[in-house]
C-alpha cells in the first residue's frame, strides 16, 4: 500500500521579540490606564463578537 | 509574519513591548501595552504610543511623522503574535484616541489582512455592532482573536 503523505496546515507563528529587563511595566501609566478604562466601558456597551444580542 | 519590522523588546510577563522608530525626526521610543480588562473570556486592550523622554509618560496624540508608518504598524502586529503565543486564545481590542488614529489602525489591519486572517479572527465595530473586518469600511474599534 502506498504511503499517503498528510498535509497539515502550519499554524505555528513564531514571535520575534526579545525578552528584556529593559522593558519596565507600564501598568500604572496614566495613558494606558485611561485607554483600558475606555475600552472596558465600550465592551460593557457593545459586548463581544458572538454575543447573541450584539451579533451582526 | 514576514513583513519588515523593527526589532522589539518584551517585558517578562509579555504585556509590555518597546521598540525604537528611526527616521527624519530621530529615534523615538514606542511602547505597546496589553491591559487585561475582562475575564472569561479573557479580553485585553492593546494600546501604543510614544514615550516622552522628559516625563517617562506615554502619549499617542503626537503625530510622529517619522516616515515609517508601515514599519511601526507591522511591529505592533508582530507583538500580537508574541502576546498570543504566551496568553493563548484571548480577545484583543484596540481603538485609537482619535478618529484619525483609529483610521491609522484600520489602514494597518487592511494592509496585513490576508496574512493576519490566516491566524486571527478580525472584527470591526460599526454602529455598536461587531462585523467581520472588511477593507474600505470605517470602523470605530477593532477586535482580534487567535484562531
Amino acid at each position: 500500500m502506498p504511503e499517503v503523505e498528510k498535509t497539515v496546515e502550519h499554524k505555528e507563528l513564531k514571535g520575534k521579540g526579545i525578552i528584556s529587563s529593559e522593558v519596565r511595566s507600564y501598568a500604572n501609566d496614566p495613558f494606558f490606564v485611561k485607554k483600558a478604562e475606555e475600552a472596558r466601558e465600550m465592551i460593557k456597551r457593545v459586548g463581544l463578537p458572538g454575543d447573541k444580542k450584539k451579533q451582526a | 509574519m514576514n513583513l519588515p519590522h523593527y526589532n522589539y523588546l518584551i517585558s517578562y510577563d509579555f504585556t509590555d513591548y518597546k521598540f525604537y522608530s528611526e527616521g527624519p525626526k530621530g529615534k523615538i521610543t514606542k511602547v505597546v501595552r496589553y491591559t487585561k480588562i475582562e475575564e472569561n473570556p479573557d479580553l485585553y486592550n492593546l494600546a501604543f504610543g510614544d514615550e516622552q523622554q522628559d516625563f517617562w509618560e506615554i502619549n499617542d496624540s503626537i503625530i510622529t511623522n517619522n516616515n515609517d508608518r508601515d514599519l511601526v504598524l507591522s511591529t505592533v502586529a508582530n507583538t500580537v503574535i508574541d502576546f498570543t503565543n504566551y496568553y493563548g486564545e484571548c480577545n484583543i481590542v484596540a481603538k485609537g484616541s482619535t478618529v484619525s488614529r483609529t483610521r491609522l489602525y484600520q489602514i494597518g489591519i487592511s494592509g496585513l489582512l490576508e496574512e493576519i486572517s490566516i491566524y486571527f479572527y478580525v472584527y470591526g465595530l460599526k454602529d455598536d455592532i461587531w462585523h467581520d473586518f472588511q477593507k474600505n469600511v470605517n470602523y470605530e474599534a477593532f477586535l482580534i482573536k487567535r484562531k
